[in-house]
Protein backbone atom coordinates (compact mmCIF):
# COMPACT_ATOMS: atom_id res chain seq x y z
CA UNK A 1 0.00 0.00 0.00
CA UNK A 2 2.50 2.34 1.21
CA UNK A 3 4.93 1.35 -2.20
CA UNK A 4 1.94 1.71 -4.36
CA UNK A 5 0.83 5.10 -2.81
CA UNK A 6 5.00 6.33 -3.20
CA UNK A 7 4.69 5.08 -6.67
CA UNK A 8 1.97 6.99 -8.11
CA UNK A 9 3.09 9.80 -5.84
CA UNK A 10 6.74 9.91 -7.46
CA UNK A 11 5.38 9.49 -10.45
CA UNK A 12 2.35 12.57 -10.33
CA UNK A 13 5.70 14.85 -8.82
CA UNK A 14 7.88 13.85 -11.80
CA UNK A 15 4.99 13.94 -14.36
CA UNK A 16 3.57 17.04 -13.07
CA UNK A 17 7.26 18.96 -12.83
CA UNK A 18 7.70 17.43 -16.55
CA UNK A 19 3.96 18.62 -18.17
CA UNK A 20 4.83 22.52 -16.30
CA UNK A 21 7.93 22.66 -18.18
CA UNK A 22 6.52 21.18 -21.45
CA UNK A 23 2.99 21.96 -21.90
CA UNK A 24 2.41 24.98 -24.08
CA UNK A 25 -1.15 26.71 -23.01
CA UNK A 26 -0.04 28.29 -19.91
CA UNK A 27 -3.30 27.01 -18.02
CA UNK A 28 -2.57 24.03 -18.14
CA UNK A 29 1.36 24.29 -17.22
CA UNK A 30 -0.55 25.58 -13.88
CA UNK A 31 -2.62 23.24 -13.38
CA UNK A 32 0.23 20.33 -13.95
CA UNK A 33 2.54 22.15 -11.11
CA UNK A 34 -1.28 21.83 -9.14
CA UNK A 35 -0.73 18.12 -9.50
CA UNK A 36 2.74 18.14 -8.90
CA UNK A 37 2.19 19.99 -5.47
CA UNK A 38 -0.26 17.56 -4.58
CA UNK A 39 1.78 14.75 -5.00
CA UNK A 40 4.34 16.43 -3.06
CA UNK A 41 2.04 16.83 -0.09
CA UNK A 42 1.19 12.64 -0.47
CA UNK A 43 5.44 12.32 -0.41
CA UNK A 44 5.30 14.12 2.70
CA UNK A 45 2.42 12.59 4.27
CA UNK A 46 4.29 9.11 3.54
CA UNK A 47 7.12 10.61 5.59
CA UNK A 48 4.90 11.31 8.38
CA UNK A 49 4.82 14.72 8.06
CA UNK A 50 0.90 15.38 8.07
CA UNK A 51 1.04 18.90 8.96
CA UNK A 52 3.15 19.62 6.28
CA UNK A 53 0.79 17.91 3.78
CA UNK A 54 -1.95 19.78 5.00
CA UNK A 55 0.47 22.81 5.02
CA UNK A 56 1.40 22.28 1.53
CA UNK A 57 -1.87 21.96 0.11
CA UNK A 58 -3.59 24.60 1.53
CA UNK A 59 -0.88 27.13 1.38
CA UNK A 60 0.03 26.52 -2.18
CA UNK A 61 -2.40 24.49 -4.21
CA UNK A 62 -5.04 26.15 -2.08
CA UNK A 63 -3.39 29.89 -1.74
CA UNK A 64 -0.85 30.50 -4.24
CA UNK A 65 -1.86 28.11 -7.23
CA UNK A 66 -5.03 29.97 -6.67
CA UNK A 67 -3.62 33.26 -7.92
CA UNK A 68 -1.72 31.54 -10.43
CA UNK A 69 -4.79 30.36 -11.95
CA UNK A 70 -6.93 33.28 -11.30
CA UNK A 71 -3.82 35.23 -13.05
CA UNK A 72 -3.68 32.87 -15.85
CA UNK A 73 -7.17 32.06 -16.83
CA UNK A 74 -7.20 36.21 -16.76
CA UNK A 75 -4.29 37.46 -19.63
CA UNK A 76 -2.87 34.15 -20.59
CA UNK A 77 -3.95 33.28 -24.18
CA UNK A 78 -2.61 29.98 -25.65
CA UNK A 79 -2.00 31.82 -28.69
CA UNK A 80 0.26 34.25 -27.04
CA UNK A 81 3.83 34.24 -28.08
CA UNK A 82 6.61 33.85 -26.29
CA UNK A 83 8.98 36.53 -25.79
CA UNK A 84 11.73 36.76 -28.22
CA UNK A 85 15.44 34.77 -27.42
CA UNK A 86 16.95 37.49 -25.02
CA UNK A 87 20.13 37.11 -22.95
CA UNK A 88 17.95 35.04 -20.26
CA UNK A 89 16.55 32.25 -22.83
CA UNK A 90 20.45 31.85 -24.03
CA UNK A 91 21.82 31.29 -20.23
CA UNK A 92 18.73 28.92 -19.15
CA UNK A 93 19.92 25.85 -20.62
CA UNK A 94 23.60 26.63 -18.61
CA UNK A 95 21.75 27.10 -15.95
CA UNK A 96 19.71 24.17 -16.13
CA UNK A 97 22.85 21.76 -16.63
CA UNK A 98 24.26 23.30 -13.36
CA UNK A 99 21.94 22.25 -11.70
CA UNK A 100 21.34 19.04 -12.96
CA UNK A 101 25.08 18.48 -12.07
CA UNK A 102 24.60 19.58 -8.47
CA UNK A 103 21.16 17.85 -7.67
CA UNK A 104 23.23 14.39 -9.29
CA UNK A 105 26.11 14.82 -7.05
CA UNK A 106 23.68 16.02 -3.99
CA UNK A 107 21.39 12.46 -4.49
CA UNK A 108 24.70 10.68 -5.00
CA UNK A 109 26.27 11.42 -2.57
CA UNK A 110 23.99 11.42 0.39
CA UNK A 111 20.17 10.32 -0.70
CA UNK A 112 21.29 7.32 -2.29
CA UNK A 113 22.63 5.67 0.79
CA UNK A 114 19.74 5.69 2.31
CA UNK A 115 18.59 2.86 0.06
CA UNK A 116 18.43 -0.26 2.18
CA UNK A 117 18.33 1.18 5.31
CA UNK A 118 15.27 1.58 7.33
CA UNK A 119 15.33 5.60 7.37
CA UNK A 120 15.72 7.59 10.54
CA UNK A 121 13.99 6.59 13.66
CA UNK A 122 10.92 8.49 14.23
CA UNK A 123 9.85 9.76 17.92
CA UNK A 124 6.53 9.83 18.90
CA UNK A 125 4.64 12.75 17.96
CA UNK A 126 6.94 13.53 15.09
CA UNK A 127 5.87 15.65 12.37
CA UNK A 128 2.31 16.30 14.61
CA UNK A 129 1.45 20.20 14.53
CA UNK A 130 2.57 20.49 18.14
CA UNK A 131 5.69 19.48 17.90
CA UNK A 132 6.45 21.70 15.07
CA UNK A 133 4.60 24.60 16.35
CA UNK A 134 7.30 23.85 19.37
CA UNK A 135 10.22 23.98 16.95
CA UNK A 136 8.86 27.08 15.35
CA UNK A 137 8.78 29.09 18.43
CA UNK A 138 11.75 27.99 20.33
CA UNK A 139 14.77 26.28 17.78
CA UNK A 140 13.38 28.15 14.77
CA UNK A 141 12.28 31.29 16.51
CA UNK A 142 14.35 33.78 14.64
CA UNK A 143 13.80 32.18 10.94
CA UNK A 144 10.27 32.06 11.98
CA UNK A 145 10.01 35.80 13.11
CA UNK A 146 12.49 36.98 10.16
CA UNK A 147 10.07 35.30 7.59
CA UNK A 148 7.04 36.36 9.10
CA UNK A 149 8.73 39.91 9.15
CA UNK A 150 8.87 39.36 5.47
CA UNK A 151 5.78 38.50 4.63
CA UNK A 152 4.30 41.43 6.21
CA UNK A 153 6.10 43.75 4.44
CA UNK A 154 5.30 42.26 0.88
CA UNK A 155 1.54 42.51 2.13
CA UNK A 156 2.51 46.49 3.09
CA UNK A 157 4.05 46.55 -0.12
CA UNK A 158 1.20 44.54 -2.52
CA UNK A 159 -1.25 47.24 -1.01
CA UNK A 160 0.69 49.91 -1.42
CA UNK A 161 1.73 49.37 -5.06
CA UNK A 162 -2.08 48.52 -5.97
CA UNK A 163 -2.80 52.16 -4.05
CA UNK A 164 -0.67 53.92 -6.40
CA UNK A 165 -2.43 52.98 -9.06
CA UNK A 166 -5.82 55.02 -10.01
CA UNK A 167 -8.91 53.53 -10.17
CA UNK A 168 -9.22 52.03 -6.51
CA UNK A 169 -10.58 54.77 -5.20
CA UNK A 170 -13.23 55.58 -8.03
CA UNK A 171 -14.31 51.60 -6.83
CA UNK A 172 -14.40 52.65 -3.01
CA UNK A 173 -16.88 55.80 -3.93
CA UNK A 174 -18.81 53.17 -5.96
CA UNK A 175 -19.73 51.10 -2.86
CA UNK A 176 -20.78 53.58 -0.91
CA UNK A 177 -23.72 54.97 -2.78
CA UNK A 178 -25.01 51.33 -3.90
CA UNK A 179 -24.81 53.27 -7.48
CA UNK A 180 -24.44 50.29 -9.52
CA UNK A 181 -25.62 49.68 -12.89
CA UNK B 1 -4.14 -10.54 12.82
CA UNK B 2 -1.82 -11.99 10.07
CA UNK B 3 0.90 -10.35 9.27
CA UNK B 4 -0.64 -9.36 5.58
CA UNK B 5 -3.58 -8.19 6.95
CA UNK B 6 -1.53 -5.71 9.74
CA UNK B 7 0.28 -4.25 6.44
CA UNK B 8 -2.92 -3.60 4.96
CA UNK B 9 -4.56 -2.31 8.35
CA UNK B 10 -0.96 -0.19 8.98
CA UNK B 11 -1.58 3.57 8.85
CA UNK B 12 -0.08 5.78 6.38
CA UNK B 13 -0.23 8.68 8.52
CA UNK B 14 -0.33 9.08 12.22
CA UNK B 15 -3.69 8.54 13.36
CA UNK B 16 -5.48 8.10 17.12
CA UNK B 17 -5.45 4.25 17.06
CA UNK B 18 -5.88 1.74 14.21
CA UNK B 19 -9.03 -0.50 13.88
CA UNK B 20 -9.59 -4.06 12.45
CA UNK B 21 -9.93 -3.41 8.75
CA UNK B 22 -13.23 -5.16 8.57
CA UNK B 23 -14.42 -2.18 11.11
CA UNK B 24 -12.62 -0.23 9.47
CA UNK B 25 -14.98 -0.49 5.74
CA UNK B 26 -17.58 -1.05 7.75
CA UNK B 27 -17.51 2.14 9.43
CA UNK B 28 -16.14 4.02 5.99
CA UNK B 29 -19.30 2.64 4.46
CA UNK B 30 -21.83 3.51 6.96
CA UNK B 31 -20.78 6.69 7.54
CA UNK B 32 -20.55 7.17 3.34
CA UNK B 33 -24.25 5.92 3.12
CA UNK B 34 -25.94 8.34 5.96
CA UNK B 35 -23.89 11.32 4.38
CA UNK B 36 -24.92 10.69 0.79
CA UNK B 37 -28.45 10.30 2.42
CA UNK B 38 -28.72 13.67 3.85
CA UNK B 39 -28.41 15.35 0.33
CA UNK B 40 -32.10 13.82 -1.39
CA UNK B 41 -33.43 14.40 1.96
CA UNK B 42 -31.45 18.16 2.42
CA UNK B 43 -33.12 18.67 -1.11
CA UNK B 44 -36.57 18.45 -0.38
CA UNK B 45 -36.73 19.83 2.69
CA UNK B 46 -34.91 22.59 0.96
CA UNK B 47 -38.38 23.02 -1.41
CA UNK B 48 -40.60 22.16 0.83
CA UNK B 49 -39.28 24.57 3.87
CA UNK B 50 -38.82 27.42 1.03
CA UNK B 51 -42.29 26.84 -0.56
CA UNK B 52 -43.49 27.35 3.05
CA UNK B 53 -41.05 30.40 3.56
CA UNK B 54 -43.25 31.74 0.80
CA UNK B 55 -46.53 30.88 1.47
CA UNK B 56 -47.27 28.12 -0.62
CA UNK B 57 -46.71 24.33 -0.82
CA UNK B 58 -43.85 23.16 -2.58
CA UNK B 59 -43.28 20.20 -4.43
CA UNK B 60 -46.56 17.76 -3.23
CA UNK B 61 -46.74 15.49 -6.41
CA UNK B 62 -44.46 12.71 -6.44
CA UNK B 63 -44.64 10.25 -3.40
CA UNK B 64 -46.55 11.52 0.26
CA UNK B 65 -46.11 15.26 0.36
CA UNK B 66 -43.93 15.22 -2.10
CA UNK B 67 -40.97 13.13 -0.87
CA UNK B 68 -39.93 11.27 -4.00
CA UNK B 69 -39.46 14.74 -5.91
CA UNK B 70 -35.42 14.43 -5.48
CA UNK B 71 -35.20 10.73 -6.86
CA UNK B 72 -37.36 11.72 -9.98
CA UNK B 73 -35.12 13.87 -10.31
CA UNK B 74 -31.92 12.71 -10.17
CA UNK B 75 -33.67 10.00 -12.35
CA UNK B 76 -34.09 12.72 -15.01
CA UNK B 77 -30.89 14.36 -14.94
CA UNK B 78 -29.31 10.61 -15.16
CA UNK B 79 -31.26 10.02 -18.14
CA UNK B 80 -29.72 12.77 -19.63
CA UNK B 81 -27.44 13.18 -22.34
CA UNK B 82 -23.75 13.91 -21.40
CA UNK B 83 -23.57 17.30 -23.09
CA UNK B 84 -20.53 19.48 -23.67
CA UNK B 85 -20.35 22.62 -25.83
CA UNK B 86 -18.34 23.08 -28.90
CA UNK B 87 -15.83 25.55 -27.33
CA UNK B 88 -15.28 23.46 -24.01
CA UNK B 89 -11.79 21.89 -23.10
CA UNK B 90 -13.30 18.09 -22.97
CA UNK B 91 -11.03 16.67 -20.11
CA UNK B 92 -11.07 19.37 -17.96
CA UNK B 93 -14.92 19.49 -18.28
CA UNK B 94 -15.19 16.10 -17.18
CA UNK B 95 -13.20 16.53 -14.38
CA UNK B 96 -14.26 19.25 -12.91
CA UNK B 97 -17.63 18.23 -11.38
CA UNK B 98 -15.42 14.41 -10.17
CA UNK B 99 -12.85 16.73 -8.50
CA UNK B 100 -15.65 18.75 -6.83
CA UNK B 101 -17.55 15.39 -5.43
CA UNK B 102 -14.92 14.03 -4.33
CA UNK B 103 -13.41 16.40 -1.97
CA UNK B 104 -16.97 17.21 -0.75
CA UNK B 105 -17.27 13.86 0.16
CA UNK B 106 -13.80 12.86 1.31
CA UNK B 107 -14.22 15.87 3.60
CA UNK B 108 -16.90 14.11 5.44
CA UNK B 109 -14.41 11.39 6.93
CA UNK B 110 -13.55 13.50 9.73
CA UNK B 111 -16.93 14.28 11.25
CA UNK B 112 -16.74 12.49 14.52
CA UNK B 113 -20.61 10.98 15.51
CA UNK B 114 -19.55 9.64 18.57
CA UNK B 115 -16.49 9.03 21.00
CA UNK B 116 -14.42 5.72 20.51
CA UNK B 117 -16.38 2.48 21.77
CA UNK B 118 -14.78 -0.46 23.32
CA UNK B 119 -18.11 -2.89 23.96
CA UNK B 120 -16.19 -5.57 22.04
CA UNK B 121 -18.24 -5.01 18.92
CA UNK B 122 -15.35 -5.74 16.36
CA UNK B 123 -13.20 -7.49 19.17
CA UNK B 124 -11.17 -3.94 19.35
CA UNK B 125 -11.68 -0.17 19.93
CA UNK B 126 -13.67 1.58 17.21
CA UNK B 127 -14.29 4.70 16.89
CA UNK B 128 -17.30 6.12 15.38
CA UNK B 129 -15.98 8.27 12.78
CA UNK B 130 -14.30 8.19 9.76
CA UNK B 131 -10.78 8.83 10.56
CA UNK B 132 -9.41 10.72 13.51
CA UNK B 133 -6.42 12.21 12.07
CA UNK B 134 -3.80 14.57 14.07
CA UNK B 135 -3.98 17.44 11.60
CA UNK B 136 -7.73 16.97 12.54
CA UNK B 137 -9.48 20.37 10.79
CA UNK B 138 -6.16 21.34 8.58
CA UNK B 139 -7.87 18.03 6.64
CA UNK B 140 -10.61 19.77 5.89
CA UNK B 141 -9.08 22.83 4.81
CA UNK B 142 -6.79 20.84 2.88
CA UNK B 143 -9.84 19.23 0.99
CA UNK B 144 -11.44 22.92 0.68
CA UNK B 145 -8.29 23.62 -1.22
CA UNK B 146 -8.69 21.27 -3.73
CA UNK B 147 -12.38 21.70 -4.18
CA UNK B 148 -11.89 25.15 -5.72
CA UNK B 149 -10.39 23.66 -8.45
CA UNK B 150 -13.68 21.91 -9.33
CA UNK B 151 -15.56 24.93 -9.62
CA UNK B 152 -12.39 26.87 -11.23
CA UNK B 153 -11.51 24.23 -13.76
CA UNK B 154 -15.37 23.70 -14.45
CA UNK B 155 -16.30 27.51 -15.06
CA UNK B 156 -12.80 27.72 -16.86
CA UNK B 157 -13.40 24.67 -19.22
CA UNK B 158 -16.45 25.68 -20.27
CA UNK B 159 -15.60 28.23 -22.83
CA UNK B 160 -18.43 30.58 -22.02
CA UNK B 161 -18.28 34.21 -20.43
CA UNK B 162 -20.48 33.09 -17.79
CA UNK B 163 -18.84 30.32 -16.43
CA UNK B 164 -15.79 32.01 -16.33
CA UNK B 165 -16.68 34.70 -14.40
CA UNK B 166 -18.74 32.97 -12.20
CA UNK B 167 -15.67 31.15 -11.84
CA UNK B 168 -13.58 33.96 -11.13
CA UNK B 169 -15.98 34.93 -8.73
CA UNK B 170 -16.02 31.82 -6.95
CA UNK B 171 -11.65 31.85 -6.82
CA UNK B 172 -12.16 35.46 -4.96
CA UNK B 173 -14.60 34.56 -2.61
CA UNK B 174 -13.30 31.16 -2.07
CA UNK B 175 -10.25 32.61 -0.70
CA UNK B 176 -11.82 35.70 1.20
CA UNK B 177 -13.84 33.56 3.01
CA UNK B 178 -12.10 30.50 3.53
CA UNK B 179 -9.60 32.73 5.83
CA UNK B 180 -12.07 34.12 8.03
CA UNK B 181 -13.71 30.23 8.46
CA UNK B 182 -10.17 29.14 9.72
CA UNK B 183 -9.45 32.27 11.66
CA UNK B 184 -12.68 31.82 13.66
CA UNK B 185 -11.76 27.94 14.31
CA UNK B 186 -8.49 28.58 15.51
CA UNK B 187 -10.27 30.24 18.89
CA UNK B 188 -11.63 26.92 20.00
CA UNK B 189 -8.52 24.83 18.46
CA UNK B 190 -6.46 27.20 21.33
CA UNK B 191 -9.37 26.60 23.57
CA UNK B 192 -9.18 23.10 23.45
CA UNK B 193 -5.63 22.50 23.14
CA UNK B 194 -5.99 20.48 20.05
CA UNK B 195 -6.76 20.21 16.79
CA UNK B 196 -8.88 16.68 15.98
CA UNK B 197 -12.47 16.88 16.16
CA UNK B 198 -12.80 14.54 18.44
CA UNK B 199 -10.69 15.74 21.04
CA UNK B 200 -12.79 19.17 20.67
CA UNK B 201 -15.98 17.59 21.20
CA UNK B 202 -14.41 15.91 24.15
CA UNK B 203 -13.39 18.91 25.68
CA UNK B 204 -17.02 20.17 25.73
CA UNK B 205 -18.72 17.78 27.69
CA UNK B 206 -18.82 20.87 30.21
CA UNK B 207 -19.89 23.56 28.26
CA UNK B 208 -20.24 23.60 24.48
CA UNK B 209 -17.73 25.80 22.47
CA UNK B 210 -20.60 28.05 21.28
CA UNK B 211 -20.66 30.21 24.83
CA UNK B 212 -17.28 31.11 25.08
CA UNK B 213 -16.98 31.39 21.45
CA UNK B 214 -19.92 32.76 20.23
CA UNK B 215 -17.74 35.22 17.90
CA UNK B 216 -15.93 32.76 16.54
CA UNK B 217 -18.84 30.72 16.35
CA UNK B 218 -20.76 33.82 14.00
CA UNK B 219 -18.36 34.66 11.95
CA UNK B 220 -17.57 30.69 11.20
CA UNK B 221 -21.34 30.28 10.24
CA UNK B 222 -20.94 33.66 7.92
CA UNK B 223 -18.36 32.18 6.30
CA UNK B 224 -19.95 29.13 5.59
CA UNK B 225 -22.60 30.44 3.89
CA UNK B 226 -19.91 32.24 1.74
CA UNK B 227 -17.58 28.84 1.14
CA UNK B 228 -20.76 26.89 0.46
CA UNK B 229 -22.07 29.61 -2.44
CA UNK B 230 -25.18 29.73 -0.73
CA UNK B 231 -27.56 32.63 -0.60
CA UNK B 232 -26.74 35.45 0.74
CA UNK B 233 -23.38 34.47 -0.59
CA UNK B 234 -24.08 33.07 -3.92
CA UNK B 235 -22.86 35.55 -6.46
CA UNK B 236 -21.04 32.58 -8.28
CA UNK B 237 -24.13 31.20 -9.25
CA UNK B 238 -26.33 34.80 -9.49
CA UNK B 239 -28.95 33.63 -12.05
CA UNK B 240 -30.11 37.02 -12.44
CA UNK B 241 -26.64 37.55 -13.96
CA UNK B 242 -24.50 35.07 -14.56
CA UNK B 243 -27.07 32.37 -15.44
CA UNK B 244 -26.11 29.85 -13.36
CA UNK B 245 -21.93 31.29 -12.90
CA UNK B 246 -19.44 28.19 -13.34
CA UNK B 247 -22.54 25.46 -13.61
CA UNK B 248 -24.01 27.42 -16.67
CA UNK B 249 -22.90 24.92 -19.39
CA UNK B 250 -23.56 21.80 -17.34
CA UNK B 251 -26.47 19.32 -17.86
CA UNK B 252 -27.13 15.71 -16.75
CA UNK B 253 -24.87 13.85 -14.41
CA UNK B 254 -22.24 16.67 -14.33
CA UNK B 255 -24.83 19.07 -13.34
CA UNK B 256 -25.72 16.53 -10.63
CA UNK B 257 -22.54 16.23 -9.26
CA UNK B 258 -22.00 20.01 -8.88
CA UNK B 259 -25.29 20.11 -7.19
CA UNK B 260 -24.35 16.93 -5.06
CA UNK B 261 -21.16 18.48 -4.19
CA UNK B 262 -22.81 21.58 -3.10
CA UNK B 263 -25.01 19.99 -0.48
CA UNK B 264 -22.52 17.60 0.62
CA UNK B 265 -20.27 20.50 1.44
CA UNK B 266 -23.41 22.32 3.18
CA UNK B 267 -23.72 19.22 5.44
CA UNK B 268 -19.76 18.73 6.03
CA UNK B 269 -20.22 22.53 7.08
CA UNK B 270 -22.74 21.77 9.77
CA UNK B 271 -20.76 18.78 10.73
CA UNK B 272 -17.91 20.57 11.59
CA UNK B 273 -19.95 23.67 12.91
CA UNK B 274 -21.58 20.30 15.54
CA UNK B 275 -18.27 19.20 16.52
CA UNK B 276 -16.57 22.58 17.12
CA UNK B 277 -19.27 24.61 18.55
CA UNK B 278 -22.07 22.44 19.23
CA UNK B 279 -20.74 20.22 21.06
CA UNK B 280 -20.67 17.49 18.80
CA UNK B 281 -22.43 14.20 20.45
CA UNK B 282 -23.07 15.25 23.81
CA UNK B 283 -26.12 15.48 24.64
CA UNK B 284 -29.04 14.14 27.10
CA UNK B 285 -29.75 10.19 27.48
CA UNK B 286 -28.27 6.88 26.84
CA UNK B 287 -24.67 6.48 25.12
CA UNK B 288 -26.05 5.03 21.86
CA UNK B 289 -27.83 8.19 20.97
CA UNK B 290 -24.72 10.25 20.30
CA UNK B 291 -24.69 9.35 16.54
CA UNK B 292 -28.56 10.79 16.21
CA UNK B 293 -27.40 13.84 18.74
CA UNK B 294 -24.77 14.59 16.03
CA UNK B 295 -27.77 14.13 12.83
CA UNK B 296 -30.22 16.52 14.83
CA UNK B 297 -27.24 19.29 15.15
CA UNK B 298 -26.16 18.94 11.78
CA UNK B 299 -29.93 19.09 10.50
CA UNK B 300 -30.56 21.96 12.78
CA UNK B 301 -27.48 24.18 11.07
CA UNK B 302 -28.64 22.89 7.91
CA UNK B 303 -32.52 23.98 8.65
CA UNK B 304 -30.35 27.84 9.29
CA UNK B 305 -28.77 27.51 5.76
CA UNK B 306 -32.21 27.00 4.15
CA UNK B 307 -33.69 30.31 6.70
CA UNK B 308 -31.29 32.19 5.60
CA UNK B 309 -31.75 31.40 1.73
CA UNK B 310 -35.28 32.11 2.39
CA UNK B 311 -35.07 35.39 4.19
CA UNK B 312 -31.98 37.54 3.20
CA UNK B 313 -31.54 39.20 -0.20
CA UNK B 314 -28.13 38.76 -2.24
CA UNK B 315 -25.41 40.76 -1.80
CA UNK B 316 -23.42 42.69 -4.38
CA UNK B 317 -19.85 41.91 -5.62
CA UNK B 318 -18.17 44.39 -3.64
CA UNK B 319 -20.10 44.29 -1.17
CA UNK B 320 -19.45 40.66 -0.45
CA UNK B 321 -15.58 41.63 -0.82
CA UNK B 322 -15.57 43.75 1.62
CA UNK B 323 -17.33 42.28 4.02
CA UNK B 324 -15.31 39.49 3.50
CA UNK B 325 -12.00 41.24 4.40
CA UNK B 326 -12.71 44.65 6.01
CA UNK B 327 -15.54 42.85 8.78
CA UNK B 328 -15.04 39.27 8.76
CA UNK B 329 -11.71 38.93 9.39
CA UNK B 330 -10.41 41.85 11.42
CA UNK B 331 -13.49 40.43 13.55
CA UNK B 332 -11.99 36.73 13.69
CA UNK B 333 -8.04 38.08 14.09
CA UNK B 334 -9.74 40.17 17.08
CA UNK B 335 -11.82 37.22 18.24
CA UNK B 336 -8.22 35.45 18.33
CA UNK B 337 -6.04 37.61 20.02
CA UNK B 338 -8.89 37.94 22.64
CA UNK B 339 -9.10 33.52 23.16
CA UNK B 340 -5.16 33.79 22.99
CA UNK B 341 -5.25 36.22 25.61
CA UNK B 342 -7.66 34.79 28.21
CA UNK B 343 -6.29 30.84 27.45
CA UNK B 344 -3.14 32.07 28.75
CA UNK B 345 -4.16 34.21 31.46
CA UNK B 346 -6.95 32.02 32.91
Amino acid sequence: MVQLLFFMAAIGAIGGALAVVLLRNPFFSVLALVVHLMALSVLFLLLHAEFLAAAQLIVYAGAVMVLYVFVVSYVGGADELLAEAGVARKLAPVFGVVLLFAFSLAIGGSALKALDTRGADLPAGFGSPAQIGELLLTRFLLPFEIASFLLTIAAVGAVLLARRRRGLEEVDDVSGDGGVV
Amino acid sequence: MTAAAATIAAPVAEVGFNEPVLAQILIAVIVFAVMLQLVPMLLIAERKLLGRFQGRYGPNRVGPFGALQPLVDIVKLAAKEDFAPRTASKAVFVIAPVIALFTAIATTAIIPFGDTRSDGLFGADYGLYGIDVSIGILYAFAFGAIAFYGLMLGGWASGSKYSFLGAMRSAAQLISYELAAGLSLIGVVMMSGSLSLTAIVREQSDMWFVVPQFAGFLIFTIASFAETNRAPFDLVEADAELVAGYQTEYGGMRFASFMMAEYMNMITFSGIATAMFLGGWHGPGPGWLDPFWVLAKMIGFLILFIWVRATLPRLRYDQLMSFGWKVLVPLATLNLVVTAILVVAL
